[in-house]
């Protein structure tokens, strides 16, 4: 379809680009290895710092918890989010009230982070002054967190439900399952894919984030891309820094290439499935 | 026949109830957690700020005049400035990852389909690294002693002792880097649908290059085109961490500056009103964006 020269042509452009995508990240892993800022050679010194810091240790831990903690509550209000507007919305419903759940879910992502961020330290400083409920810490982060996961989990797991057949739930009602059970032994199976690709979205997306942590952060909450940030504002890029941003690099490039790879394996064993019962 | 309608009303209750009790949970939550905290945001704007920068009555438009460049000291331009900065930056941002994205969306589809799902992977995963370390990584290349700074300085584009970053430049590479996948994957998404019995039949009329792609190619990937234009240009409009770390003193953006009023020098209604403006110019942004879409046509995948 594509001609032979201009085939030349993209991979020629493309090649590079792929290069240059991965080059910076490249270059923090490099200098990870240098003994000490802007001089040659190569040691695990600043590995070996990084494992000794309690500071940094504690920081990890951190961000681990807000990571696990934030998506297993947003994967639960999410899968049920996306079930029950699949199942129980009122279809022939029109006009602006009928719109009102697409709305509201798709606010967490058309607004610009730091907009959402901002919002939330004013509303809990307010909450907080007003009822001394909601300190600024970790408790106000995984709050936040959960409210941008929601919103991709459910339209993941939604996604998984519209491409069902309708009569299935129809089929587990004729079997006497109510609500609860067809929801236990019927959607949670079928749907357990995209829980868990929710799930693992969400961990991803946490771990991503900077803007939202660093408005809803308090004074003992200090995450790991909150430490690097202040580490570069303090004493500029050392090697202690490309270390830890190499372990991050290095350890959600790892997670996804599994992802991939474990999902593409099961997609074609259910595909091999699927024919195997045609014949 | 009284029955009967109580039975259907009965169940229309129930169905509510169902979903009420699904849908309820997390439409409430972001509801609480960020529906009602930007309400209160933008509330804040038509307030009046005491001495620690804390809204106070009575109300006031004072937030708004100071976001015109009204102060104490008279009119200053340095708030349109960084407003036209910005708005320039994310343009740029945006163009470079659409000249960009074109070849790698055919790159991709001229490779076996079996291995186009990783390389569309290895597209969007340098997105999915901390916000932080893929930025900061910028300074490790275009930082004063990095090996690019030293070509630049070479061919007379840098002064000495002087890098590519914190300036104008690290900021655009920055943003269009952080953004690329945003605009690749929409345009992947309408390229892949593409009819090519259509490119054949330009083809067979003797059109080629350029002209081919323009009127057989190009027209069929506007709408995937169009989606990703508002992927990365609102995003980039009003980033925070890019210009924060790559940007320096004099490239200053809209974001920073927002953030400056909550942080480094509190004034929250100025804070607050900066925000409101910033919001309305992306949608006025989204909506003149939409009427030109309408007017080039096929822009439905365009609407969020």
């Amino acid at each position: 379809m594509i001609p032979r020269s201009v085939r030349y042509l993209l991979s020629g452009i493309s090649w590079p680009v792929y290069i240059l995508l991965y080059t910076p990240l490249a270059l923090v892993a490099y200098y990870s290895f240098a003994p000490a800022p802007n001089q040659m050679g190569h040691s695990l010194h600043a590995y070996g710092v990084l494992f000794h810091d309690a500071e940094v240790l504690t920081a990890l831990q951190r961000s681990l918890l807000l990571a696990f903690f934030s998506a297993t509550i947003s994967t639960m209000l999410g899968t049920l989010l996306g079930y029950g507007l699949c199942r129980f919305r009122n279809r022939r419903a029109k006009g602006v009230l009928a719109n009102i759940p697409s709305l509201i879910i798709y606010t967490p992502i058309i607004m610009p982070s730091l907009v959402f961020g901002i919002s939330e330290l004013i509303f809990f400083n307010f909450v907080h002054t007003y009822t001394g409920l909601l300190a600024a810490g970790l408790q106000t982060m995984i709050i936040a967190h959960i409210t941008f996961q929601v919103p991709y989990v459910t339209l993941t797991v939604f996604a998984r439900l519209a491409g069902l057949d309708p009569y299935l739930f129809d089929a587990s009602h004729d079997l006497y399952a109510d609500g609860i059970k067809s929801f236990i032994h019927l959607i949670i199976p079928v749907v357990q894919p995209a829980i868990i690709g929710g799930f693992l979205l969400g961990i991803t997306l946490s771990i991503d984030d900077f803007t939202i942590s660093f408005f809803t952060a308090g004074p003992g909450s200090v995450t790991l891309p909150i430490y690097i940030y202040s580490a570069i504002a303090r004493k500029g890029i050392t090697p202690e820094v490309n270390a830890i941003g190499t372990l991050m690099i290095g350890s959600i490039i790892a997670l996804a290439l599994i992802h991939f790879f474990i999902t593409r394996h099961r997609e074609r064993g259910s595909q091999f499935a699927a024919r195997g019962n045609i014949t | 026949m009284s029955a009967a309608k109580t039975e259907v009303e009965y169940e229309a209750g129930r169905q509510r109830l169902r979903l009420l009790s699904t849908a309820g949970p997390g439409l409430g939550w972001i509801v609480l957690f960020l529906l009602v905290p930007s309400a209160v945001l933008l509330g804040i704007a038509f307030f009046s700020a005491d001495d620690y920068g804390a809204p106070v009555l009575p109300l006031s438009v004072q937030p708004f005049q100071q976001v015109a460049g009204f102060s104490l000291l008279g009119w200053d331009s340095g708030n349109i400035v960084i407003f036209l900065r910005s708005l320039q930056q994310a343009g740029i941002a945006t163009l470079v990852s659409a000249v960009l994205s074109y070849p790698l969306v055919f790159f991709i589809l001229s490779r076996p389909a079996s291995i186009r799902p990783l390389l569309l992977l290895f597209i969007v995963l340098p997105s999915w690294t901390n916000q932080v370390v893929r930025t900061y990584a910028w300074l490790e290349l275009l930082g004063p002693d990095a090996p690019v700074t030293w070509i630049a300085h070479h061919l007379g584009i840098v002064p000495p002792y002087l890098g590519l970053a914190p300036g104008s430049f690290a900021v655009t590479t920055g943003l269009a880097y952080n953004y690329l996948p945003y605009m690749i994957v929409p345009l992947y998404a309408s390229a892949e649908k593409l009819d090519w019995t259509l490119v054949e039949a330009g083809r067979d009329l003797y059109a080629s290059g350029v002209k081919l792609f323009w009127h057989t190619v190009f027209p069929q990937t506007v709408p995937g085109l169009l989606s990703g234009v508002i992927f990365v240009a609102i995003p980039a409009f009003g980033d925070y961490i890019v210009p924060q770390l790559l940007g320096g003193d004099k490239a200053l953006m809209i974001g920073s500056l927002i953030a400056n009023q909550f942080t480094e020098t509190p004034d929250w209604p100025y804070g607050a009103a900066l925000t409101i403006i910033m919001l309305v110019l992306t949608g006025l942004g989204l909506i003149g964006f939409r009427i030109l879409t309408k007017k080039i046509g096929g822009g439905e995948e365009a609407a969020i």
